[in-house]
């Protein structure tokens, strides 16, 4: 079943971010207690937000005395008494253009009337004023007796009344479900035949029969009201207030909070007396206490309990003359309770009529309205359509106005009236939909982000499978970089400044981390130490198609000789950026990281070299003086080494300097002169001899090799002679020369003499000869590979045996890097050394 | 200006006007109630902020006496809201920077220790008597948790304090010379504190003494204490005290004596007023009695009783420092409504019917009315309000107002009218289902039944005095209907061993049951006799004594039956024996309108003594 209503939205406050349940009280002024600092007053008549009152703490409870002249209000710290009319002409009277906007009251503490804390509900009997508060070990229920004059403070304590807590389990369950507080309810109840015929808001006639039977003779006797609580524990507890020694009892458990007590007239049998008490549990247990007729055997009338369950949770609720009224939060409903008592005569009802009328209950009609947190008691216009006052979650006051009911739905349809109704649940749909779109717009972001995501990572990984077929084509995002030596803390370190470039179609959005991880070569290949690794990662927001990203990392530190480097570059895309944490963790089967290699990057010792310059002199000098104590076993090689390199030596070197290693590249002068010419320098005019030299050594110590560019601080690199005085990253001194020599040819039968030149390494490290000179080789084997269609021409490159040499280098290399790094003996080191040493001398090499 | 001394001197400015402050909410307070000020919580937390910015810096010579100053105020103001562990912590961080001052020994945890030591250590420099209020703030706090021994291990400094008492007089350090701003001012005058510390502690442990049994002791240290200078709420305690000593040592006289002087030192001392009634009770005394229980309800029932006694001093009351258990109970009052409950049942059941039938009416009144002053108090002496209802009838019947009776009865019906049910179990023994339903269920349905008989007995007496035979006869019908629909049930069956005691064995449901089942059915008889129908008259009335023998009123119309049947020596025997019969004019151990009614139709003994010497002997 179900019903639309009209809603009209009187006013907004914005969301209730509320921590307790929130409060409408209904009369001419309508007072909005949200559970903030702040309550509102609403004129029904003007229709607009006639005062806030600004509470000094979170206001839990209002009641408005019965002249309407005051108003009370329970806050943290006790209870605030408020006259409206009086406090509204005093402040209106000082600022005059304040007709339109609300006036804002400050209540503070002078308003205090009674000191109380944690008061959870406020009730109005009469002169006395109820207060109902939550202390460490019970409720505590306090009467106040009211002053005759307004303006007198004092509130005197008539008596006490306290209700042991139980285990608060219940309790707690509900408040960690709903995150709301939830707050006792508080309500009076007068028998029927004593009681005058309009009773305030909160107050309730009920009949005398009933009533007796619930709350005992004596209290009929006395003609005293009753104040029934509801408390978050699901209890049910009454209070004869006039009644000599009475106590706090139980009358009922819901075992559920109470969220509403009120009652109902059900059926018309006298002067409305209520027939019925109703109470509401947070997750839908609905109570009816009605009079039954006991046994043939026991002629008494008896209290009868049905308990009727509906769909949780129950936010609010309110009754009028045969209806109960409450809103689960995503809708109203309609329970009618005069169906489930048709059955009053007792001798009529039958097991038949008694199921019917459980049907009836257990099915609601839904009105259509959703959000609504707090209810107002209900009230007849003069066309005799029912009226509710609510308050949704997002702060909207409406007023809700129900069809009349199905007997009288033909008389009175109206087409203006359905129009009415028609547009107001047009609103009522438009905020749904409001709600719904939001989501589906931020799900379409995600969507096209993912899309750009699946397209990167199919452009990633196909260059990277067809790499075999076109080995020269790079991928379009990509990294390169270049080195700087930097001083920080006296201390010397190799930055590596590293330029991720999208040259793309595609848009790298957030949630990519640029991972770059640096791993020594030497330790790469033997595999086996993480430790020697270091990733290194950079989150990115946004880098559109043709934009660089660069980051700076320290690779090495000054006396590090790791060398050569290998820097790998890969993109990560992590779904939780995009998902949010709980989004991503809630899929546990997924990986949710994507993982995207670009290219990798080599750093070798010609990157890391540390060139003279006449500038850069001073820092050598400390270079060397740290350096050189710090190595004993250089130290010892290089006594152990003048005795051999006597031996050994042969070709060009400078025999003035024996106690220096040395190695050397050949390459013929002609072929380099085609491919510097041809290739890598094409504006370049032909190189003279001596030139050839000169930009041999400028290209091997500036050109970007393998992606990486050796950085110059300051000048640009200045070789004016054909060599080169540097020093390694170890501090070892080195020297570069390049020059032009004749060679022949000794393995071919043709005695022809070839111009070749020659880059020799010098310096007292192996270490550095042994890199430098690997560096060189890889080097000449990267510019041989990057011309091979123009250099085809040139035929008997020997290729082959320039990667012999290289795989040697390596070898050699690694072979160093294990003497150094594992702790080997003295013993064991220099044999190994010279053994390398040796295999570098035997190898001269010629590059045609 | 040296900026430390500047700052010193705004603290002690900011201390005056706070002192100022709370002196001006104290008179307020005593005229009248003013919203505007204050509470006494700002107060407390006022002085705590500047005692914390004072004890910022370290324990420094020039500034100990304001930060002893602001401690006392502080403390005061804690002590008075009933924090009385925030006010000890105050006084444990000054007693330590004292110390940390003066350079003695802080190490001691024992309070008396400590306070001896920081005594000693300050010893007779300006700042002993700084140090001195904080003893009577410690001393208060000591009362105020009943900390009877340690004050008494203490009693020795008294005599230090009695000195300086003198001492304090003298320098007036804060009133009497020109206000200077540079003297810290105090919320409390601790001369005034002293006064009312010393004669609180004789009460305390007066009463103390007393509860332990020793009475002399008690008697002579609580005379020596009325001699103090104390309020005049404080003297008649301890006049109220000796007299309980008295009693204790059973001299009512001399116990009366002392409540009369504690009377007339504080017309307010309704206890005294209490305790003299129950001597007076106990004396059998019971028109003085009576005399006393007005005077203790129209006592109670000025506005002032409700207010504690509480003299000048709005901060450290004396309600606060007197709290000890034994004290209270002493000091227990029963509620105003108990007392006019007595006072009517007093007066009806001693022939004073009208003034008895007043109070009663008064008391309903109270119960009615809008009001609700005094009706929540926690004994429950009161009996249930059917009762009191049922009790104010007889009384009215008793007063010849049959028509406010019949009212009175009419609401009771009305109200259990629907819920009476259709059969009732009685069970025996009843104690142990009467303590388990009594409480929880606030009545039954057996106490509603009794509740309604009784109200259609009473109806059948009024109409029986008003000579409406029928309608009398109705009602007493009623009655008894109602009353075999309760079924006797024995739970443990016992061979009854017929004897006196038997009423008190058998419950009290029980013998109430009985009692209304004779009166009715005598009633009913009684009726039946008017308007001729002898038989019924002669089996109502023989029923009625089975059931009830003791009946006065039935063995006499019973008699008078048999001799208008003509069964003359019957009737003889008859009236002989029940002017046998310890003619008791009233019980007292059941409600007043269970008793044999007074108002119906009457024979008179003479003239049947009469016709029984004209009958002859046989």
């Amino acid at each position: 079943m179900a019903a639309d209503c009209a809603v009209e939205t009187w006013t907004e406050f914005g969301f209730l971010g509320t921590s307790v349940t929130p409060k409408v009280r209904f009369g001419t002024d309508v007072f909005i207690c949200t559970g903030s600092d702040e309550v509102y007053v609403f004129s029904t008549h003007e229709r607009r937000l006639k005062a806030v009152f600004q509470l000094p703490g979170p206001a839990t409870d209002l009641v408005e005395s019965h002249d309407k002249q005051l108003v009370y209000v329970a806050c943290a710290s006790g209870v605030y008494c408020v006259n409206l009319q009086s406090l509204l002409h005093s402040s209106q009277s000082a600022p005059p253009e304040s007709s339109s906007s609300p006036t804002e009251l400050k209540i503070s503490s002078e308003f205090l009337v009674i000191e109380a804390d944690g008061v959870s509900s406020l009730l109005l009997v009469g002169s006395v004023l109820l207060t109902l508060c939550q202390t460490d070990s019970s409720w505590l229920m306090t009467l106040y007796k009211t002053p005759e004059q307004t303006q007198s403070s004092s509130y005197e304590v008539l008596g006490s009344f306290s209700l042991p807590l139980v285990s608060a389990v219940v309790q707690d369950d509900t408040e960690s479900k709903g995150g709301r507080r939830r707050s006792s309810v508080l309500i009076c109840v007068h028998s029927g035949d004593t009681a005058p015929s309009t009773v305030p808001h909160g107050h309730f006639r009920l009949e005398p029969v009933l009533f007796k039977l619930l709350f005992g003779v004596e209290a009929a006797l006395a003609k005293s009201p009753v104040i029934v609580c509801g408390l978050p524990d699901g209890r049910l507890c009454f209070l004869p207030l006039r009644l000599p020694g009475s106590r706090l009892r139980v009358l009922h458990s819901l075992e559920q909070p109470v969220v509403f007590v009120g009652a109902s007239v059900v059926m018309e049998t006298g002067p409305g007396h209520a027939q019925c008490l109703v109470a509401v549990g947070g997750q839908g247990r609905v109570v009816l206490i009605k009079t039954e007729k006991g046994g043939p055997e026991d002629g008494s009338s008896l209290a009868g309990f049905t308990e009727v369950c509906v769909s949780g949770p129950v936010e609010c609720g309110c009754v009028d003359h045969n209806c109960l009224y409450y809103s689960t939060g995503s809708d109203l409903l309609l329970l009618d309770l005069s169906e489930g008592s048709s059955g009053k005569e007792g001798k009529e009802r039958d097991d038949k009529t008694s199921s019917k009328t459980t049907a009836a209950l257990h099915s609601p009609t839904s009105l259509n309205v959703c959000r609504v947190v707090a209810l107002a008691e209900p009230t007849c216009n003069t066309a005799g359509q029912v009226q509710l006052l609510g308050l949704s979650v997002r702060g909207k006051l409406q007023r809700i106005s129900l069809p009349v009911r199905r007997k009288e739905a033909g008389l009175s349809k109206q087409v203006g009236r359905s129009v009415r109704d028609l547009l107001s649940a047009i609103g009522d749909v438009c905020e749904r939909a409001s709600v719904l779109k939001t989501a589906i717009k931020s799900k379409n972001q995600i969507l096209k982000h993912l899309n750009q995501v699946v397209n990167i990572s199919f452009l990633l990984t196909a260059t990277a499978n067809t790499e075999d077929h076109l080995p020269m084509k790079e991928k379009p995002i990509r990294c390169h970089a270049m080195t700087s030596w930097s001083r920080l803390l006296q201390k010397d370190s190799l930055n590596l400044a590293c330029v991720l470039e999208n040259s793309s179609l595609y848009v790298l959005e957030r949630g990519w981390t640029l991972s770059i991880t640096v791993v020594p070569l030497c330790c790469s290949s033997t595999a086996g130490e993480e430790s020697s690794s270091t990733n290194f990662l950079f989150p990115f927001q946004h880098l559109h198609p043709g934009e660089t990203l660069e980051v700076s990392l320290p690779i090495a530190a000054a006396g590090d000789s790791s060398f050569p480097l290998t820097v790998n570059c890969s993109l990560i895309f992590s779904l939780s950026s995009l998902l949010g944490e709980e989004g991503a963790a809630s899929c546990p089967g997924w990986q949710s990281n994507i993982s995207l290699p670009l290219n990798t990057l080599t750093v070798d010792w010609l990157h890391a070299l540390h060139l003279n310059n006449p500038t850069a002199r001073h820092k050598m000098v400390t270079f060397q003086s740290s350096s050189i104590t710090t190595d004993p076993i250089q130290a010892f090689i290089s006594s152990r080494q003048i005795r051999r390199s006597r031996g050994a030596d042969r070709g060009g070197e400078s025999v003035s300097r024996p106690e220096k290693y040395s190695a050397s590249v050949r390459v013929s002068s002609e072929l380099l002169r085609e491919l510097k010419s041809s290739d890598l320098d094409p504006k370049a005019p032909k190189l003279a001899p001596e030139n050839l030299c000169l930009s041999l050594l400028e290209w091997l110590l500036s050109e970007s090799s393998g992606g990486v560019k050796m950085g110059h601080q300051g000048d640009k690199v200045a070789v004016s002679s054909s060599v080169v005085h540097a020093h390694g990253p170890n501090g070892a001194t080195v020297k570069l020369t390049a020059k032009e020599i004749e060679v022949r040819e000794e393995n071919t039968e043709k005695d022809e003499r070839l111009t070749a030149a020659e880059v020799q390494v010098e310096s007292s490290s192996v270490a550095a000869v042994c890199g430098l000179h690997h560096a060189v080789l890889s080097r000449i084997q990267i510019l041989l590979q990057r011309a091979p269609e123009k250099a085809a021409s040139m035929t008997r490159v020997p290729i082959l045996s320039l990667r012999q040499a290289l795989q040697r280098a390596e070898i050699q290399q690694s072979q160093i890097s294990g003497a150094f790094g594992v702790g080997m003996t003295t013993g064991q080191t220099s044999p190994s050394l010279l053994n390398v040493y040796q295999e570098l001398r035997q190898n001269p090499l010629l590059i045609i | 200006m040296a900026p430390p001394l500047s700052l010193l001197d705004t603290w002690v400015q900011e201390n005056n006007e706070l002192v100022n402050k709370c002196k001006q909410k104290g008179e307020q307070d005593a005229v009248s109630r003013d919203c505007s000020q204050p509470p006494l919580k700002w107060f407390s937390f006022e002085f705590h902020k500047l005692l914390r910015k004072i004890q910022g810096i370290p324990p420094n010579a020039d500034h100990t006496q304001l930060e002893l100053a602001v401690v006392f105020n502080a403390g005061v103001c804690s002590a008075a809201q009933s924090q009385v562990s925030e006010a000890e912590l105050f006084l444990a961080q000054a007693t330590e920077r004292v110390l940390q001052m003066t350079g003695g020994d802080a190490g001691a945890s024992d309070p008396l220790v400590r306070w001896r030591t920081v005594l000693n250590s300050v010893g007779d420099t300006a700042l002993h008597p700084s140090v001195l209020y904080l003893l009577c703030l410690q001393w208060a706090i000591w009362l105020a948790t009943c900390q009877l021994k340690t004050i008494q291990e203490f009693q020795e400094m008294s005599a230090l304090f009695d000195t300086l008492c003198g001492g304090i007089g003298d320098g007036s350090v804060s009133e009497a010379r020109p206000k200077s701003s540079n003297i810290p001012l105090l919320v409390m005058d601790p001369r005034r504190l002293i006064e009312l510390l010393q004669i609180c502690t004789s009460i305390a442990l007066g009463a103390e003494r007393l509860n332990e049994g020793r009475s002399s002791e008690a008697l002579s240290s609580l005379q020596a204490a009325s001699a103090l200078p104390a309020p005049r709420a404080l003297v008649a305690y301890t006049h109220l005290l000796s007299g309980s000593c008295l009693t204790h040592m059973r001299r009512p006289q001399m116990a009366l004596q002392c409540y009369r002087k504690a009377l007339e030192t504080d017309s307010r001392c309704v206890c005294a007023l209490y305790q003299s009634m129950l001597i007076y009770r106990q004396l059998g005394n019971t028109q003085a009695e009576i005399q006393a229980l007005r005077l203790l309800h129209s006592t109670l029932m000025l506005p002032s009783a409700i207010e504690p006694a509480l003299g000048s001093t709005h901060l450290l009351s004396p309600s606060l420092l007197l709290r000890s258990q034994s004290l209270s109970s002493l000091l227990s009052v029963p509620s105003a409504l108990t007392v006019l409950h007595s006072l009517a049942l007093k007066c009806v059941l001693y022939g004073r019917v009208s003034e008895g039938v007043e109070h009663y009416l008064d008391l309903l009144a109270v119960v009615h009315s809008e009001d609700q002053q005094g009706l929540h108090t926690e004994d429950a002496t009161l009996p249930k309000l059917p009762e009191l209802y049922l009790e104010a009838g007889a009384a009215l019947l008793m007063a010849r107002r049959p028509a406010d009776c019949l009212a009175l009865c009419n609401e009771v019906n009305s109200t259990t009218l629907e819920l009476l049910p259709e059969k009732v179990v009685l069970e025996e023994p009843e104690e142990r289902r009467e303590a388990e339903t009594r409480d929880m269920e606030g009545e039954n349905s057996l106490a509603m039944v009794l509740w309604t008989a009784a109200a259609y007995l009473l109806q059948g007496h009024c109409h029986s005095h008003l000579k409406d035979w029928k309608q009398a006869v109705t009602h007493y019908t009623r009655c008894i209907n109602l009353l075999v629909k309760v079924r006797f049930k024995k739970r443990d069956f016992q061979p009854q061993i017929p004897g006196a005691d038997m009423d008190v064995k058998r419950g009290k449901d029980l013998c109430v049951l009985e009692r209304l089942k004779g009166l009715s059915l005598a009633g009913r008889g009684i009726c039946f006799i008017q308007i001729d129908k002898l038989k019924e008259a002669l089996r109502d009335l023989q029923l009625g004594l089975q059931t009830f023998p003791e009946c006065v009123g039935a063995g006499l119309w019973c008699g008078e039956v048999l001799w208008r049947l003509r069964r003359r020596r019957e009737a003889a025997a008859c009236w002989e024996k029940t002017w046998s019969l310890t003619t008791q004019s009233l019980d007292k151990s059941l409600p007043v309108y269970l008793q044999e009614p007074q108002s119906g139709p009457l024979l008179d003994s003479t003239e049947l003594r009469h016709r029984i010497q004209e009958l002859g002997p046989t």
